[in-house]
């Protein structure tokens, strides 16, 4: 891993320090006019290094347009973005996207390994370096053995563990997910979600995942960003405090946990009435 | 299993049967039009395989294939740019569509008025008019472009080049590869006209002064060598295709089982 | 739906920064105002070439390939000519298609059938008629019969090939549940078999159509069958160049017309087909 991330282990985070990321006043509307729809009013919110955060929403409030705006797929129509306090715009070199739809994101044309090398292409490392990250990346995401396939010889799960691969040899500061295990099973969600969580304890990776699945948000999350109402504005941020390592198992079994989540859920539902 | 190869066999059995049938019943042919199978196949074996391969066939299939290839490399790279250049494509979009509405052979003629009866117009009518379905293909391929690859494009910042031969060209090129199989067919009707509107060289030329002349087996081995050339030829593209788009036969595969 | 994903679908242009440009050109007067432009491009340097004399008399200047079109016009000839074309086209075509939708539905229903016709199906689909044309002249010389039969030769296989695809590609779970209802063996055929190949059909015609009207002009053009081949031919022949442009020209019209008409009337017949539904987003 690269210099910056390895100083920072998941116990350093200090909510003092200049955040990661830091997003203030977004906002978004899609055309201008009488026609104009506003999809996202105001939404302010910040992750730091090595934390895991959740944006949880329900279907269509905008977190997919939220997601557009950070990785300067649309421009927004107001607001700020800044990693490690420099202001960005367009689309941010430190970041690295995983897309929900994996059948959509991955080349049927190239296999795995030249997948994950694509986006290194123009980083122009060195072969060994190159090689390293790849094989590197594959071994986190336990897809070692599939490096010579093709995407779509693969499990959805294993596709997903792919494209998750791919974001880490790019070595990101920011690591963001859309709805990244909506596609899967529920069986293979239990294993990304863990494989989520191995890679930010890790790597140190600072991730950021969007999310309707309100339980899913409260088992990876260090920080939840409850967003509602149309146009979209955060209802709450709260950090979720439940014993470390988490596992499917028993931390799903847990008081807190059931706590958390109801917190959340009946935030959500009140936006909605 | 039975079954299967009964299949099989009626598969290879029947075209044989035909050939069979065809050389047992025109063997005492009187017929005008339709001499003996027997008689066709010796004249093909003498005006084919060694008196007139050297003087017509190569330069026909050498006309073919530079006619071909040129104007497959043109229709990519005029295709990438209309695809990619909205102004260009608002533009000229809508005259390509009329011009691609002229019937191929009808621009044998302007290519005579243009440059004479020379190999230049045969080449140049193959060109031309070979040019516009793999062009057509290669726009309307390249802006099938799926959203979500493109979103990957811009997330991992990849270079024009990489985007152009890493993502778009592969991801159009089953429909450039079928626009180029279009283009192949053309190339080949478009090689036969040149050669049978006033020419006396290439395989065209040879059976339509046969049918002229009333040299019925020698117009039916220019026939038979034609169809020969046009089934190898796509063969051969067909061969070509499944190697270089094996990724895209094998997802097509998963889809239909999954 | 919800206005975040609603919004999406209305303004796609909004999806990409580079998709954001293509707006500019939408709208009706300037894709109006850019297709003039595109052609007065093109016409220009057709006229500059002309003038310039780069290729000499062969290729005229705009201004004469323009009055020819308009003696063209008013000469009854011209017309007949032209009639000739499209009604050779259409009648091969309609020809061919009852025969490729009797022959495809023989040959995609009996298996054995579709076995022992296969070898020969696959090794005639990449041969184009013109090989044949020789024979064809012999036999029935530069008549409208020589071009029918080229028209028919032309476009018969394709058809088949289609409504083959279109019977195999019936859907099992439709056919059983006809089964359930009783339905007897031909009752199925048309009432299953049968529209489930409609958009094979449809496909068929679409191809036919330019496909049909070329095979005219080739049978005038190198065989002598009357038509706007022909009137081509002699044109060329006789050293009356703008008289070739402005046919070619008069052909790319028909060949485009043909395309259209064809798309526009598959799209009205097949409205329920998925793939020209319109999507309710």
């Amino acid at each position: 891993m690269n210099a910056t991330m390895e100083t920072h282990t998941t116990n350093d985070v200090s909510p003092g320090n200049t955040p990661r990321l830091l997003v203030q006043s977004l906002a978004k509307t899609y055309g201008s006019g009488p026609k104009a729809v506003e999809v996202i009013e105001d939404l302010t919110f910040s992750v730091h290094a090595g934390e895991l955060v959740c944006i949880v929403g329900p279907s269509g409030v905008g977190k997919t347009t939220l997601l557009k705006c950070l990785a300067g797929l649309q421009p927004s129509s107001g607001g700020t973005m800044a990693i490690d306090g420099r202001k960005v715009s367009g689309p941010p070199a430190e970041m690295a996207l995983v897309f929900q739809d994996y059948s959509r994101s991955l080349m049927p044309w190239l296999t795995v390994e030249k997948n994950l090398q694509l986006p290194l292409r123009h980083l122009r490392l060195p072969a060994r370096e190159m090689r390293s990250r790849v094989e590197d990346a594959l071994g986190e995401v336990g897809l070692s053995h599939a490096a010579k396939r093709y995407p779509w010889q693969l499990s959805g799960g294993m596709q997903q563990r792919a494209a998750i691969a791919r974001a880490l040899a790019y070595r990101p500061e920011i690591l963001i997910m859309d709805e990244p295990f909506a596609s899967v099973d529920a069986q293979t969600r239990f294993e990304l979600e863990d494989l989520c969580l191995k890679i930010r304890d890790e790597l140190g990776m600072t991730i950021l995942l969007v999310t309707h699945d309100i339980d899913e948000a409260v088992y990876l999350s260090d920080r939840i960003v409850a967003i509602g109402h149309k146009p979209a504005r955060v209802l709450e941020v709260m950090d979720v405090v439940l014993p470390s390592p988490r596992n499917q198992i028993d931390t799903r079994a847990l008081p807190e946990f059931s706590a958390q989540r109801t917190k959340v859920l009946s935030l959500i539902r009140q936006a909605q009435a | 299993m039975k079954r299967h190869a009964f299949n099989l066999a009626l598969a290879v059995a029947t075209p044989l049967l035909l050939v069979v049938v065809w050389y047992g019943t025109s063997s005492s042919s009187t017929n005008a039009f339709f001499p003996p199978l027997r008689q066709i196949l010796s004249r093909f074996a003498d005006l084919w395989l060694f008196e007139h391969f050297t003087s017509d066939i190569l330069p026909s299939l050498g006309n073919l294939v530079v006619g071909f290839v040129s104007a497959v490399v043109l229709g990519v790279a005029l295709g990438f740019v209309l695809a990619t250049v909205p102004l260009l494509r608002a533009m000229f979009e809508p005259s390509l569509h009329l011009l691609r509405g002229i019937p191929p052979v009808a621009l044998v003629p302007i290519l005579i008025t243009l440059v004479g009866f020379g190999n230049e117009m045969r080449i140049s009518s193959i060109m031309i008019a070979a040019v516009f379905p793999t062009m057509i293909a290669t726009i309307d391929g390249i802006r099938a472009v799926d959203s979500g690859l493109k979103d990957v494009c811009t997330v991992y910042q990849l270079s024009k080049r990489d985007r152009l031969l890493s993502v778009y060209l592969p991801s159009a090129g089953p429909q450039i590869a079928a626009g180029m199989q279009v283009s192949l067919l053309v190339a080949f009707i478009v090689m036969i006209a040149s050669e049978m509107m006033g020419t006396a060289q290439g395989i065209g030329a040879m059976t339509l002064l046969a049918q002229q002349t009333f040299m019925a087996a020698d117009m039916w081995a220019g026939i038979l060598l034609l169809g020969l050339i046009g089934f190898l030829s796509n063969l051969l593209f067909d061969l070509i295709k499944n190697r270089v788009l094996s990724w895209y036969i094998g997802s097509k595969k998963m889809e239909k089982v999954s | 739906m919800n206005p975040s994903s609603s919004a999406l679908a209305s303004r796609p242009e909004n999806e990409a920064p580079e998709r954001r440009r293509a707006r500019d050109y939408d709208s009706p007067v300037a894709r109006i105002a850019l297709r003039a432009a595109g052609a007065g491009i093109l016409l220009a340097c057709w006229q500059l070439t002309a003038v310039n004399g780069v290729f000499g008399p062969g290729l005229p200047t705009l201004g004469a390939t323009g009055g020819k079109l308009a003696t063209l016009m008013g000469d009854p000839g011209f017309w007949i000519a032209t009639a000739q074309t499209i009604w050779l086209a259409v009648l091969g075509l309609a020809i061919s298609l009852v025969a490729g939708v009797l022959l495809g539905m023989l040959i995609g229903t009996i298996e054995s059938v579709f076995y022992a016709t296969r070898a020969v199906t696959e090794f005639l689909k990449p041969i184009p008629p013109i090989v044949v044309l020789p024979l064809c002249v012999m036999i029935w010389g530069p008549t409208n019969t020589m071009a029918l039969v080229l028209v028919m030769i032309g476009t018969v296989l394709s058809t088949t090939i289609q409504v083959i695809a279109g019977v195999n590609d019936t859907d099992p779970v439709a056919m059983n549940t006809a089964r359930s209802f009783g339905m007897g063996r031909m009752e199925r055929l048309w009432r299953i078999t049968l529209p489930s190949a409609a958009s094979y059909i449809g496909t068929s015609v679409r191809i036919g159509a330019p496909a049909a009207l070329i095979i005219v002009v080739v049978a005038g053009l190198l065989g002598g069958a009357p038509g706007l081949g022909s009137a081509i031919y002699r044109a060329q022949a006789a050293g009356d160049y703008p008289g070739v442009y402005a046919l070619v020209l008069v052909l790319g019209v028909l060949g485009l017309a043909a395309q259209n008409l064809t798309a526009a009337i598959e799209r009205r017949v097949l409205h329920w087909h998925p793939a020209f539904r319109k999507v309710e987003k």
